[in-house]
């Protein structure tokens, strides 16, 4: 996991790289040595929490420099004020959807592989395809997550609509 | 600059570091402590909301000779300080009011 984490540090801006990545390092050796004598489903649980962390983060940072602000998005649930918060089973649904997308690119690989030998690959280098992966998972993330906060504003909104006492006649 | 009302990580960021400096892993598990185990916060959100309030100037690294690179301890300035205190109100004011209207719907 260390190896992976440093690879996933990659996706930061290198300034933040060359501030921050000494410390997070030493904060996730810390973390994990702790998590390392819990359950499986706590350790799954953390690395599943620290990758995701991770990209929201490096995200976040790129955005940060491009339109040079902290306010246009938010993408964890936590920086999510709490009323537009989705439900933790929309992250666990979200990665089901990931993974089934990986298996059927894998799968779409392995027949590719089978019946077209001899002819040439294809799939790009893997760093491309790494990178659209990546692209793909946050342009697919951040439309649900559009969605799942419009809906949650439109449900916001009409409770703020409701007066206290009124009383229904239908 | 943060916004008011402020966010659940940079919240308890700024709690951990109302009390004492800290560097980032004792802030990890003191946000943990203070929210009843209820937030765990990953490295990422973490050192993003440091990001934030080191830019905003609500917090400030801890120059100290003796710690290590990857143990930078930050502390909370007095802007910091006055910023927590104005959130903290504005959290007061607002179970304040809740606990008042509950009371009368049950009454």
């Amino acid at each position: 996991m260390p190896s992976f984490y440093r690879w996933l540090l990659y996706l930061y801006p290198s300034l933040y790289r060359r501030e921050y990545a000494d410390e997070m390092i030493a904060v996730f050796r810390d973390a994990q040595a702790e998590v390392s004598t819990g359950s499986f489903g706590e350790r799954i649980s953390f690395r599943a929490r620290e990758s995701g962390g991770l990209l929201a983060g490096a995200l976040q940072e790129h955005i940060r420099i491009i339109s040079g602000s902290y306010q246009l998005i938010s993408f964890t649930r936590f920086d999510m004020r709490p009323e537009f918060r989705f439900p933790r089973s929309t992250v666990f649904l979200m990665s089901i959807i990931f993974v089934g997308v990986i298996l059927a690119m894998e799968k779409a690989n392995t027949i590719q592989v089978k019946y077209a030998a001899g002819a040439g690959s294809i799939w790009p280098s893997l760093p491309w395809f790494l990178g659209l992966t990546l692209l793909f998972t946050c342009a697919t993330v951040m439309v649900i997550w559009r969605i799942l906060f419009a809906l949650g504003r439109t449900g916001v909104h009409r409770l703020a609509n409701i007066q206290p006492g009124t009383n229904r006649t239908d | 600059m943060e916004p008011l009302p402020l966010t659940e990580p940079v919240l308890l960021v700024l709690l951990s570091l109302a009390e004492q400096p800290r560097h980032g892993y004792s802030i990890l598990k003191d946000a943990e402590r203070i929210s009843g185990g209820r937030v765990k916060l990953s490295t990422g959100t973490l050192y993003g909301a440091l990001r934030r309030l080191l830019d905003s100037a609500w917090i400030e690294r801890v120059e100290e000779d003796e710690s290590p690179r990857d143990r930078r301890p930050y502390r909370l300035t007095s802007r910091g300080r006055r910023n927590l205190q104005l959130e903290v109100e504005r959290m007061r004011h607002l179970t304040k009011l809740a606990a008042l209207r509950i009371a009368r719907k049950e009454a």
